[in-house]
């Protein structure tokens, strides 16, 4: 089989003290994720999954389900308590756009090389897009400062590949110098997008990239993702509570619940053959 | 007592006061901001907190570079202070007295001559060597302070050379105004590794913080922070590839008292005519140029 682009194990984020019995008294039977005894939450626990390259993957789950932490521990934005997200580049150099970390824990590494390895490979996309963009910057200033991070000086070339960007996700290129706030909510996040993919990312995180969008914006963000997943191929992982945006993006899905992973497969086979009560429930109130 | 009375009270006879320690601050104060110079020069750029001490002048007036100048001055001392350039200005007279008054060291306005410079954002035009030191006093240390109001941030952002909001601010400059605007205090990269504020030098000055003879110490008093440029260091001001760092253009216009085309210029309204004139910031140079005993350009 494949090596995948990445492979995470034993995830886990506990918030709080934490004790010896917080794994076995939470997850799906327990019906909750709020240890009984320390008090601490437990936002996920073992969590497993590969992340090939050129796939796209779902997470869906309700609300507290930890979705959302798996993904901000993955863009190291929190420390996890546990676990380890193996890379592999398959022999990728660092010039050829790998990031010389090829066969190693990511989770293990400091700060510094943690930051240099999101602003080389990752890019991320946030449901609110105040927490991705800076608003009183310009829109093309904002993707510059992912281009800066990753070490681009010339003005006139960032600004050549802020405007293709910006094209590519349907924003007008005249608007470029103006801040977000004066856009739209779907505009703003096409913006977020155009940051996103702007270091020509290997993985791409997308949180609730739809939600708070009316449907035609929502069909159309869509749309956008497919189109440039398909000319990019890029690794992306969907985090969604909104099944249609799961079953249209993606070709596999996890299914968490209480922070623990309680189902995983081909999405249709998920969406149409549910096993696990959760995920019966969860298909079964859809709209 | 008044300090004016105090100094005069004081027995110079002895190379310092009676009532105080030579040099002012007490053994134990000097010790620890030596310790701390020592640190600063071997991470060059990197901004070391240190305890700063209370003294006769107020915080925000000098005293960062005061402290430094005063754990470091030794009786065989040659002492020069400038203010902007200006060896007679009120904040330089009033530390270069002080100093004297309480260590008793030879005073010079002669750069050549002084083997120890304070100085309020200016370099001396005549180049340094390296027997000389230039202590720097700095009001605000933090390069980063324009983009991230937060001591902490700032501090992990230099931790991990997370310097991309520092470009940002750049290249909105660039967008909004077709050049970097920034005057003095132009954010310079030391050593390729910490990102340091030179204190407000006008850029003209930057250029000469790069692969320097002498050493550069700065001190900031009411921040509490001493940081250093070791002899021989890379100084780089941050530029872009097609938007270069370039220093002030003086481009036909030269010292109205020595002639002088090389050097940086004030520039000082004419209240009667309504009319500018330039001159020398650097007046003891200038002085010494009308003298014939510099070069002229």
């Amino acid at each position: 089989m494949k090596q995948p682009l990445l492979r995470v194990r034993n995830l886990s984020k506990i918030f709080g003290p934490g004790c010896p019995r917080c794994a076995a008294d939470t997850g799906p039977e327990a019906g909750t994720n709020i240890c009984p005894h320390c008090r601490s939450v437990v936002a996920c626990h073992d969590i497993g999954f590969d992340l090939h390259t050129d796939e796209v993957l779902g997470v869906v789950g309700e609300s507290g389900s930890g979705k959302s932490t798996v993904l901000r521990l993955l863009h190291f934005d929190w420390e996890a308590t546990a676990g380890e997200v193996m890379l592999y580049e398959n022999g990728r150099s660092p010039d050829g756009g790998g990031t010389g970390f090829d066969g190693v824990n990511l989770l293990s590494l400091g700060s510094y090389r943690q930051r240099m390895i999101r602003n080389r490979i990752m890019g991320i996309v946030f449901q609110n897009p105040h927490l991705g963009l800076k608003m009183h910057i310009s829109s093309g200033g904002n993707i510059a400062e992912r281009l800066l991070a990753a070490g681009w000086r010339h003005v006139g070339e960032i600004r050549r590949q802020a405007g293709e960007l910006l094209e590519r996700t349907e924003v007008p290129r005249a608007r470029m110098d103006e801040p977000p706030k004066h856009f739209s909510g779907g505009m703003q996040q096409r913006v977020q997008i155009a940051k996103a993919l702007s270091n020509s990312p290997a993985i791409l995180l997308l949180d609730e990239l739809t939600t708070g969008l009316d449907v035609s914006v929502q069909a159309r963000v869509l749309d956008l993702i497919r189109r440039l997943h398909r000319e990019m191929q890029v690794a992306t992982l969907v985090v969604s509570h909104d099944l249609g945006v799961v079953r249209m993006l993606t070709r596999r899905t996890l299914v968490m619940k209480c922070g623990r992973i309680v189902e995983a497969g081909l999405t249709d086979q998920i969406l149409e053959d549910p096993r696990h009560p959760y995920t019966q429930l969860m298909v079964s109130s859809m709209l | 007592m008044r300090l004016q009375e105090w100094i005069r009270s004081t027995d110079r006879s002895e190379g310092g006061c009676v009532d105080y320690n030579f040099a002012f601050l007490d053994e134990g104060a000097k010790r620890e901001i030596r310790r701390k110079t020592l640190k600063a020069v071997a991470i060059p750029g990197y901004q070391v907190p240190f305890g700063s001490r209370e003294l006769p002048i107020a915080r925000g007036w000098g005293t960062g570079g005061l402290q430094l100048t005063l754990s470091l001055i030794g009786s065989s001392d040659v002492l020069k202070v400038i203010d902007q350039g200006s060896d007679d200005s009120v904040n330089a007279v009033n530390i270069r007295k002080f100093i004297e008054s309480v260590t008793g060291v030879a005073l010079t306005t002669n750069t050549l001559e002084a083997s120890l410079i304070q100085t309020r954002h200016r370099i001396p035009e005549e180049p340094l060597n390296e027997k000389q030191i230039l202590v720097f006093q700095v009001p605000i240390p933090e390069p980063l302070r324009f983009v991230e109001p937060s001591e902490r941030e700032t501090r992990r952002m230099h931790a991990e050379a997370d310097y991309s909001p520092m470009w940002l601010y750049l290249y909105e400059d660039i967008v909004r105004f077709r050049e970097i605007t920034i005057g003095a205090r132009y954010p310079v990269m030391v050593n390729r590794r910490y990102v340091m504020d030179p204190s407000p030098i006008p850029r003209w000055d930057v250029p000469r913080l790069h692969m320097a003879k002498a050493l550069y110490l700065f001190g900031a008093g009411r921040e509490k922070r001493i940081y250093a440029i070791p002899p021989f260091t890379r100084v780089e001001p941050l530029e872009f590839d097609d938007y270069r760092f370039r220093v002030e253009s003086f481009e036909g216009r030269c010292c109205a008292r020595c002639g002088a085309r090389n050097t940086f210029l004030d520039e000082v309204p004419d209240d009667d005519t309504g009319g500018r004139t330039f001159m020398c910031s650097d007046t003891a140079h200038c002085e010494k140029r009308r003298s014939g005993e510099a070069p002229s350009p």
